[in-house]
């Protein structure tokens, strides 16, 4: 029962999390490709209660930066002008949840342009980017363990129910699968495929590519599964009675993957996830300008950022309450099967 | 005994002939004829006089091909090959203004067909054998022979026709052109004098091609710059050592190089090039960007950064204008569609935020440009063009005027299109490694985003992307960039040429597709041959304006030329043509006398 | 025994095989024809086309093709690389050479701290050392192996006290012996670090979950019983029982000694298989991507074979298994 609660709350942090990032257009005060060219490279600003005179102020505010003379990209606070923050102001129109239109946004400044985490070398907030860059990311990864999820379950069940030499065929492709360093194999795969493609187009590919690669483990436990289920005594009494094969895999057979299924995607959502970065970190991936977690970090590969503009290493480190969120609810999930099995087998072990 | 008068007059006589005949022979014009070790007449080169000794390493993105000049395409290979060979006249980088080199004068005839060149006396290869108009004749039958497919004949061919080139004596030759040529002398510089006596036998048996490899330079080819081979380390560095048959000298008489030796090492990028000499484990570096450049001037410890300038390189952004092929869909002809028409390229260039182009991909150290000629080419720009100021306005009027409308989508944004309602969007290709032209298509994709057009960006691997540009013609538009190798127009004809191969919005036309293309053909052709600077700019001017008005290149920027070296390198003086650093690399010195390559 | 180490090679062979015509079918997916490659490069003679072209047999269909390539891999050729106008094999065996000096050394640092790691926490499972440990692990498994990278390189270029990349000084041909190593050491230090912590969380995880399980069996019981010293215990007894899983997990590590660290490499400019194949494959080098494959597929395999071996050797239940077979 302890563990019950150990899902659930998991669950829920994760719900918050990838609230956040679904409510992007909300939380983040501008677009994603909403470039200012007056402010490239600017550091991130700091929120201040207290103000150069030393009086203390309920509302925060911030500081519009000035350009140093005679210097490119080293800033410093104009403390002459304070500019208060303001909640729920009405700026760039989005659409919520892709469906409502909106004009709201959790905060923002009167006159100058809030970066909560710098702006990088367009004059774009890295904050706002962070958060659409997750929802591309995060779907990616969704996406991906979908698909490999579905191909997986459908070779699987077949493998496990039909058996004779369509388990031994598909068991051996999967083996070869798996045997490949799946890294290299996503991005071949992926610099195979046309290169010069949209975003939506190379976001598609990249689930299509990450599906093709990740297929192989989950049809494996999933025939498992179908192979022991199988045989249970419900379904063979279902099957005198005449029950057609769909029918036995739809009703009995395949809801006994659930579990697995769910741990499954607990762990390859943030390995899929991973993945989609990696591969727009290195240029395979979503293209500029739309954000990605992976491409907000590779102009990181230029000598000069990495000396010059530590803030654009913060997105890498976006990604790590959601692994631990994942983290904590593959465990979650584990312990309640393996209590579960436990409770079934009635064994009853002292936890 | 007597000796008869006779038999004594004549004993004398034989005596006297005899003596004659020794100092004779001991005179150094006839000397030189039958011995072979004559006094070099060396070139003396004015400037700070330097310390002998020492070794210099410079970085170099990514490993030559090869240190044959007869195939080296690619930059790494020829800013090798330059240092170890030498050409008869040559372009000093500083004044950008001919000197003798191997040639110590040269005369042009009246009629300006024929350049009678008059070779130093005494020079030997790196090998130690001499050289003499035999190797200059034997070097420019290989140049222009069609079955060695030397990059150089293209150079050696004015009004049509080869030049050819006889001896006159062992010092002496004359060239010989079909029509008279504007550049002069200037066509000399970079063609590297051959070593006959090393390469006859492979030019007869055909193999010319396949030596002078990194691997087997040091036997097979013999140079006549400062330095030569010594040693090569595959995917790590190049050693160099000093020429000890070098033919130049300082005002004291002192052979140059200075340094004893010149280490190429092999990086894989940019920023491991700045890596390097941050560390101190280079000497020098060029070709910086603008960033980079910032972060080095910012630390300054015991190295100091010049920005130069503004150079020779011109960034632009260019259409696909090529003539359609049978397999092109319609997609594509729709898309040529707009990109044939004037006005819409014209719009794209007063939409484009140079300024913005300049301060955020150079840092401010670049000049925005409107023409071909970059600002680094003080003689040559029309002072009288127009550079207009960016004006969203002034494009979306000239964009109404070619027919084009805007539709409102449903989220506030206006998209633009055709006269037949298509949304305009096309691709933008750029080079994956180069970072400031992806920064350029990037602030263009948002400019025109402004204009309504949707505009992608896709990075490609150079030379995938110089295969679709320039063979298989699969792209919409490209941004690239060009560096001029000498401040004289005729470094770039065959961009300006409708034939010519990097004329890139339809290179190698076998006959000019639009009237102006024609027009700039005629004038280029005739400012070939002209004969004076004014006649020549005159031409040149109207060439830039109808580019100008036609706008088939839309330029964005010039970067400065940007350089560093270590406090204790001497003489140290970027110039902004190629090669930038080490175009005097035989007045370059090591300071400290226990300086040896480290910091 | 023998039928047993025949099956499983025969097995691997077949394996590897598979993967060879896998790897070489995706190949085709890439768009253009091989020629364009190659007559980019200016150092390839017409001949050398025309030979490559007879050698190779680009025009013919797919299945001559790969005839073709076993053909060069028997000659140990594996192919041409048109990037570097050269044998595939000498390339990629330079650049495993360099993997496997990183991958080798972090794989035995990894398990020399995950091993007593694993162990030590195990037996006071539950109590608050388990417990930090557990949480230790965590904190760097959430860690993306991108992030640590990027993080270490950072470390690297601000701090000056680590070259930020590269795997030798230029000055490196010239240094006496032991400056070579304190060179190769200096460089080698990040990439390493990146490796060992990226491994070290599920390998201390799953040492511990193995020796755990087998903590609670009668026999350890009655061996302590009996007056055993918790030391021998602890590593003469319960972790060859806990041994059998550790062995597969140890097939993975030699797997994965090659295709591992493609990332590091990259980020580090580590001159590795890695980096080869992202150059390889942005530039359509297929024999070089097709070979890169194959190699790392070969660890994989050989990994796994290892492994199956040792169990053998190790685990009698598993010789009796398949002698009953």
């Amino acid at each position: 029962m302890k563990n019950w609660h150990a899902f659930t709350r998991w669950l829920i942090a994760l719900g918050v999390l990838h609230g956040i990032v679904l409510c992007a257009g909300f939380f983040a005060p501008y677009g994603p490709s909403e470039q200012d060219r007056k402010s490239p490279y600017l550091p991130p600003m700091r929120v201040h209660f207290v103000d150069g005179q030393g009086h203390f102020h309920l509302r925060p505010f911030v500081y519009s930066f000035r350009l140093r003379d005679g210097s490119f990209d080293q800033y410093e606070e104009d403390a002459a002008k304070p500019d208060p923050l303001r909640f729920f102001v009405s700026g760039w129109r989005y659409r919520l949840f892709g469906l409502l239109p909106s004009g709201l946004h959790l905060f923002g400044a009167e006159t100058t342009r809030v970066y909560l985490l710098g702006s990088d070398g367009y004059g774009r907030d890295q904050f706002s980017r962070l958060l659409f860059g997750g929802q591309v990311s995060l779907l990616a990864g969704f996406l991906g363990t979908g698909f490999a999820l579905v191909a997986g379950l459908s070779i699987g069940a077949v493998a496990g129910y039909y058996g004779g030499w369509r388990d031994d065929v598909l068991m051996r492709v999967a083996e070869l699968f798996l045997a490949l360093p799946w890294l290299y194999l996503l991005f071949a795969l992926r610099a195979f495929l046309p290169l010069a493609v949209g975003p939506l187009q190379a976001f598609f590919l990249i689930i299509a590519v990450i599906g093709a690669v990740g297929w192989a483990r989950p049809a494996r436990l999933v025939r498992a599964v179908v192979l022991s289920a199988k045989e249970r005594d419900f379904v063979r009494a279902a099957r005198g009675f005449g029950a057609t094969d769909i029918y036995l895999l739809r009703r009995h057979v395949l809801p006994e993957t659930s579990s697995v299924l769910l741990t499954q995607a607990a762990i390859l959502i943030p390995q899929y996830v991973m993945a989609e970065m990696t591969l727009s970190f290195l240029g395979l991936g979503v293209p500029e300008p739309v954000p990605s977690w992976g491409n907000l970090l590779s102009n990181l590969q230029q000598y000069s950022v990495l000396v010059s503009y530590w803030w654009m290493y913060l997105p890498a480190l976006a990604i790590v309450p959601f692994f631990l969120g994942y983290l904590g609810l593959a465990s979650s999930l584990q312990e309640r099967g393996e209590a579960y099995k436990i409770e079934r087998r009635g064994l009853g072990r002292l936890t | 005994m007597r000796i008869s008068r006779a038999k004594f007059q004549s004993f004398w006589m034989l005596l006297s002939l005899l003596l004659l005949f020794v100092v004779f022979l001991g005179h150094p014009a006839i000397a030189s004829s039958q011995q072979r070790d004559t006094k070099e007449e060396l070139l003396a080169l004015p400037g700070e006089l330097g310390r002998s000794g020492g070794r210099l390493v410079v970085a170099l993105r990514g490993e030559p091909k090869t240190l044959n000049p007869l195939i080296a395409a690619d930059s790494r290979s020829r800013e090798v090959i330059a240092v170890m060979q030498a050409d008869l006249v040559h372009i000093n980088r500083a004044t950008q203004l001919t000197e003798p080199a191997l040639a110590k004068s040269w005369k042009i005839s009246p009629d300006g067909l024929q350049y009678t060149l008059v070779l130093r006396q005494g020079i030997k290869f790196s090998d130690g054998q001499p050289l003499g108009a035999d190797d200059v004749i034997f070097t420019f039958q290989v140049y222009l022979d069609e079955n060695v497919h030397a990059p150089q004949r293209d150079l050696l061919i004015v009004g049509g026709k080869p030049i050819t080139v006889r001896k006159v004596d062992g010092q002496t030759v004359v060239f010989q052109l079909a029509k008279t040529y504007g550049v002069g002398e200037r066509l000399f510089d970079g063609l590297a004098i051959l070593p006959k006596h090393l390469l006859e036998k492979p030019y007869q048996e055909g193999k010319l091609a396949q030596i002078g490899t990194l691997e087997t330079a040091a036997k097979q080819w013999a140079g006549l710059g400062p330095f030569r081979m010594k040693e090569y380390v595959a995917g790590q560095r190049l050693i160099l050592e000093r020429n000890p048959y070098y033919w130049k000298a300082d005002t004291q008489g002192n052979r140059l190089p200075y340094l004893d030796e010149l280490v190429f090492l092999f990086v894989p990028n940019a920023d491991a090039q700045v890596l390097k000499f941050e560390s101190g484990e280079s000497d020098v570096i060029s070709q910086l960007g603008a960033e980079n450049f910032s972060v080095l001037s910012r630390q300054q410890k015991g190295y100091v950064m010049t920005d130069a300038g503004p150079g020779l390189e011109y960034n632009f952004l260019f259409f696909n204008l090529n003539a359609p092929g049978e397999k092109a869909s319609s997609e594509m002809r729709r898309k040529q569609e707009w990109f044939r028409e004037v006005k819409f390229r014209q719009a794209v260039s007063n939409a484009v935020d140079r300024e913005a182009i300049v301060r955020l991909a150079y840092q401010g150290r670049g000049t925005a440009i409107w023409g071909l000629v970059a600002p680094g080419n003080r003689r040559w720009g029309n002072e009288k063009l127009a550079h207009p100021a960016r004006s969203l306005d002034r494009a979306r009027a000239l964009l109404r005027e070619a027919g084009f409308s805007w539709s409102n989508g449903p989220d506030g944004e206006s998209t633009l299109q055709d006269a037949q309602g298509k949304p305009v969007e096309f691709s933008i290709l750029t080079s994956s490694s180069n970072a400031d032209r992806a920064k350029m298509a990037a602030l263009i994709q948002d400019d025109l985003k402004q204009l309504g057009m949707r505009v992608q960006v896709v990075p490609l691997e150079f030379r995938s992307l110089l295969d679709r540009v320039t063979q298989s013609k699969e792209y919409d538009a490209c941004v690239m960039g060009i560096a001029s190798f000498d401040a004289d127009p005729n470094s770039d004809i065959n961009v300006w040429l409708s034939s010519g191969g990097t004329h890139l919005w339809n290179p190698s036309q076998a006959y000019p597709a639009t009237p102006w293309e024609a027009e700039i053909d005629r004038l280029i052709e005739e400012q070939m041959s002209a004969r004076t600077f004014e006649q020549r700019k005159k031409l040149y001017d109207r060439a830039q304006e109808i580019l100008s008005e036609k706008q088939p290149m839309i330029f964005l920027a010039s970067p400065d030329i940007l350089a560093g070296a270590k406090n204790s390198v001497g003489n140290f003086h970027p110039a902004v043509l190629e090669p930038y650093v080490l175009w005097n690399v035989e007045q370059l010195y090591r300071k400290s006398a226990t300086e040896n390559g480290t910091r | 025994m023998m039928r047993y180490f025949l099956r499983r090679s025969a097995h691997a062979f077949l394996l590897i095989a598979g993967v060879s015509m896998l790897t070489f079918l995706f190949t085709t997916l890439a768009p253009g024809n091989y020629f364009d490659e190659m007559r980019l490069n200016p150092q390839i003679a017409p001949e050398t086309v025309a030979a490559l072209r007879a050698q190779y047999q680009l025009d013919r269909p797919l299945p001559v093709r790969y005839l073709y390539w076993l053909n060069s891999v028997v000659h140990g050729e594996m192919g041409f690389s048109f990037a570097y106008n050269s044998a595939v094999a000498p390339i990629l065996l330079a650049r495993a050479r360099n993997t496997l000096l990183l991958t080798i050394v972090a794989t035995l640092l990894a398990w020399g701290i995950a091993l007593p790691l694993g162990v030590w926490s195990a037996e006071r499972r539950g109590r608050l050392p388990d417990r930090v440990l557990s949480l230790g692990t965590a904190a760097l498994l959430v860690i993306p192996e991108l992030g640590l990278v990027l993080g270490l390189l950072m470390f690297a270029v601000r701090s000056g006290w680590f070259p930020a990349g590269g795997m030798a000084s230029v000055e490196f041909e010239s240094l006496t012996f032991i400056h070579k190593v304190r060179d190769l050491a200096l460089h080698m230090t990040l990439p390493v670090v990146a490796l060992v912590l990226s491994a070290l969380p599920l390998l201390i995880r799953h040492v511990r979950a193995a020796v755990a399980d087998v903590l609670d069996a009668p026999f350890l019981l009655a061996a302590q019983g009996h007056g055993v010293p918790k030391r021998t215990l602890l590593y003469r007894y319960a972790l060859p029982a806990a041994a059998n899983p550790l062995i597969s997990l140890f097939g993975f590590s030699i797997g994965g000694l090659l295709s591992g660290s493609l990332l590091i490499e990259v980020v580090m400019s580590w001159p590795g298989l890695g980096p080869l194949l992202l150059e390889a494959i942005l530039s359509r080098d297929l024999y070089v991507v097709v070979g890169g494959v194959l190699f790392s597929t070969l660890f994989l395999a050989g990994g796994n074979f290892l492994a199956d071996m040792l169990l053998y050797w190790a685990d009698p239940r598993i010789r009796r298994e398949s002698s009953l077979r």
